[in-house]
């Protein structure tokens, strides 16, 4: 009987057609479309925001697999809009990638990053607060919706404020502590950028995403990128750990390595 | 195979036989279920943010043998002892070990943060029925023993030989059964249709199916693969598959957790669970305690992205190595 | 006062109950042999985790500019008081007692850290230290 009614209840909240695919755009108690889910992006974007062709990978030793495939790139209007002064150290940290990409590490991408690194992330809709997990380091958001309070502190995935217009879902992102980059090609922001997120519902296993980046300090204006966002719509589908601390520590901690122990983790 | 929306009267005909109280509920709860507030679909509410403290400890203090609960009587007192001692203020010796350590008072860091979640259990733990942990297994000795022997010596060789925490991998008391720690000791619960998220402060976020549906494969997570069903007023959570590495209090991968969450009041969920690990504790072992809303919210635990700690600590061995070294 | 790291009077140390299994890393990271004693203007204040770290320049021995990176805890518990970015201003100047880290470098843990005119840290009473001018 019990079964019955979680049925039941399954059928009311996620009307679906074959696998995970949803014939109808499902809506909250509240009439707002539910964006509940597990999404991902399906571009270059986290290679580089801007129009690009393929390129040479960082390590040449690692051949065409770790190669850069090309994209029209996500930015509206083609390029960032840097200051010269930051458009230098863009450049800069190009350059530099291979030793400076947070994302090397396992740091938490931020936001807008999170959204589009190749790995999926999940939505659960609440009625007060709608919470985002990225599979990517378990980077996890609390979004207050109708919150007005600001930021106490910085942190990575920053403080999130939201608002409905419409079927639209604003998310106001402040308190980024500016040391995440914005892909693997050296384009950032700094702790002083306000990013302001949309996500609209194409449908019911596709999403609109924009974001609209302001910072002062690095950019003469906001300017927005948009793509896609999917629905993962495997059968029951479940989001993995992607824990990838252990395998950053190489990375970060190998040159403290007591000299004669065995490199790497031997796992 | 196209599935439809089910009528409403029949779902609230369903519904309400969920809802129905006394023999489902009773065996989920230990305390008398309530129809506390819902979800707007329907489902008990237990999101919030809560305090684990508990004034009854993890274990039972021998002296009160199979004793389950305190008297009115006793309680006051037991209460304020455990009160002070967790807030007790140590004045550290200058020049001593315990010295070396920032102010936690300065933080305002502590375990119960002016919580007191009254508890009249003498522990958490109340299976077995002397409310303690039951011993290891031989089998479990050997495996705890092993890796101390292999990590013997080599303690600061590299980041692998460091603990699971100072390695900003996972925490152990925010992994199923999440038990009180010491400070940040709390964790929070968001809901939506199909799903609950469960996070212990400084842990990752657990986000888990309410549909009972168990995956096809189970791969070993650090946290485990956790599924969940509604039993009434209880969010039944079951957990297994945890990667071997994880080896919460010396488990094996085998460990299997069940996490069972009532809502008894309009500031309190009750926190039950069960451990059966035959290769680690010769028995099954569980026990029960109240979470507690609290104002405030869970800050970002970050923890590689701020671990200058790991690389002081291998420097600081490097270092010693290289003086050592010198002196020869 | 100018000349070398300012040797101060007895600090009132209490602390509340340390959680089990701190001490340990404690002791790996930072040389109980190693004490410190500091005043200095902060550059950089992270409030982060698991431990925050106070960036100070203080004045060394031989009279020229030291940067200093001090450890505290977690924050967590202070966002739950108020407490904000703007709790500890960039300029401010503190005084901390501590220990030095086991590799020598200029960092330590801040057993004791306030503000140089004797106002705790993060709360006067018990509200959180109301942000502005720093100390002279």
């Amino acid at each position: 009987m019990r079964r019955l009614l979680t049925a039941a209840l399954v059928l009311l909240a996620v009307p679906a057609l074959a696998d995970g695919v949803l014939d109808k755009l499902p809506r909250a108690a509240d009439g707002h479309p539910d964006l509940s889910g597990v999404w991902q992006a399906l571009n270059t974007a986290h290679w580089n925001l801007e129009p690009h062709v393929s390129a040479y990978p960082v390590v040449l030793d690692l051949g065409a697999q770790f190669a850069v495939p090309p994209g029209q790139g996500v930015v509206d209007g083609g390029k960032i809009p840097y200051l010269p002064a930051a458009l230098a150290e863009r450049d800069k940290r190009f350059a530099n990638r291979l030793t400076d990409d947070p994302e090397g590490k396992c740091y938490l991408g931020g936001v807008p990053r999170s959204t589009y690194m190749p790995y999926p992330f999940q939505i659960v809709q609440g009625p007060r607060d709608v919470i985002i997990t990225y599979q990517y380091a378990t980077g996890f958001r609390r979004i207050f919706v109708g919150g007005k309070e600001e930021a106490p502190l910085d942190s990575w995935m920053g403080w999130s404020n939201a608002h409905w217009e419409g079927d639209t879902f604003v998310v106001v992102v402040t308190g980024l502590n500016g040391l995440t980059w914005l892909d693997r090609a050296g384009n950032y922001a700094t702790a002083n950028a306000k990013v302001t997120e949309r996500y609209t519902p194409m449908g019911p296993n596709h999403l609109r995403y924009e974001a609209t980046i302001e910072d002062a300090t690095v950019y003469s204006r906001p300017w927005t990128i948009r793509m896609p966002l999917y629905r993962i719509v495997d059968d029951d589908y479940r989001m993995l750990e992607f824990k990838c601390e252990p395998y950053a520590e190489e990375k970060i901690y190998g040159h403290l390595r007591k000299p004669s122990s065995t490199e790497g983790a031997s796992k | 195979m196209k599935r439809h929306a089910v009528a409403l009267s029949v779902l609230a005909a369903l519904a309400a036989f969920a809802a129905a109280p006394a023999a489902l509920a009773q065996k989920a709860s230990t305390q008398k279920p309530v129809a506390h507030k819902r979800t707007p679909w329907g489902e008990p509410d237990i999101a919030g943010v809560y305090a684990e403290f508990s004034i009854a400890p993890l274990e039972r203090p021998v002296e009160f043998g199979e004793r389950e609960y305190l008297t009115q009587d006793e309680y006051a007192q037991f209460e304020k002892q455990r009160l002070n001692a967790v807030n007790e203020d140590v004045e550290t010796v200058p020049g001593t070990q315990a010295d070396v350590h920032y102010d936690m008072g300065t933080f305002k860091l502590s375990q119960n943060e002016g919580v007191t979640s009254p508890n009249m259990r003498t522990s958490i733990v109340t299976v077995p029925k002397n409310g303690r942990i039951p011993a290891l297994t031989p089998a479990a000795a050997a495996r705890r023993d092993a890796r101390a022997a292999a990590r013997k010596g080599h303690e600061f060789d590299g980041p692998e030989q460091r603990s699971l925490t100072e390695r900003c991998i996972v925490w152990p008391s925010t992994l199923p059964p999440i038990l009180p720690g010491g400070y940040n000791s709390n964790l929070q619960i968001f809901q939506g249709p199909g799903q609950v998220v469960i996070q212990g402060e400084m842990g990752d976020a657990r986000v888990i199916r309410t549909d009972g549906r168990k995956p096809a494969q189970v791969l070993p997570q650090w946290n485990g693969n956790s599924v969940a069903h509604w039993e009434g007023e209880t969010l039944v959570v079951e957990t297994s598959g945890f990667n071997p590495e994880t080896a919460w209090r010396n488990a094996s991968e085998k460990m299997k957790v069940t996490e069972r969450i009532t809502r008894v009041a309009d500031k309190t969920l009750e926190y039950a669970f069960t451990v059966v690990d035959p290769d680690t504790w010769e028995q099954p072992w569980g026990g029960v305690y109240p979470l507690t809303e609290m104002d405030g919210l869970l800050f970002e635990y970050a923890c590689t992205e701020g671990n200058y700690g790991m690389a002081n600590i291998l420097a600081g061995e490097r270092k010693a190595e290289k003086d050592a070294a010198a002196k020869k | 006062m100018r000349a070398g790291a300012i040797i101060l009077g007895v600090v009132a140390c209490t602390a509340a109950a340390l959680p089990a299994g701190a001490h340990h890393a404690f002791a790996t990271e930072f040389d109980v042999n190693r004490p410190v004693e500091l005043k200095g203007k902060v550059t950089k204040i992270e409030l982060i985790n698991p431990h925050s770290w106070i960036t100070v320049e203080v004045v060394g021995k031989d009279g020229k500019p030291e940067t200093w990176m001090i450890e505290g805890g977690s924050p967590n518990a202070l966002v739950r008081k108020g407490v904000t970015k703007a709790s500890v201003p960039v300029g401010s100047e503190l005084v901390i007692r501590g220990y030095g880290t086991r590799d020598g470098t200029n960092k330590a843990v801040g057993r004791d850290i306030m503000f140089a005119d004797g106002r705790p840290l993060f709360f006067e009473g018990s509200k959180p230290a109301a942000a502005g001018a720093p100390a002279q």
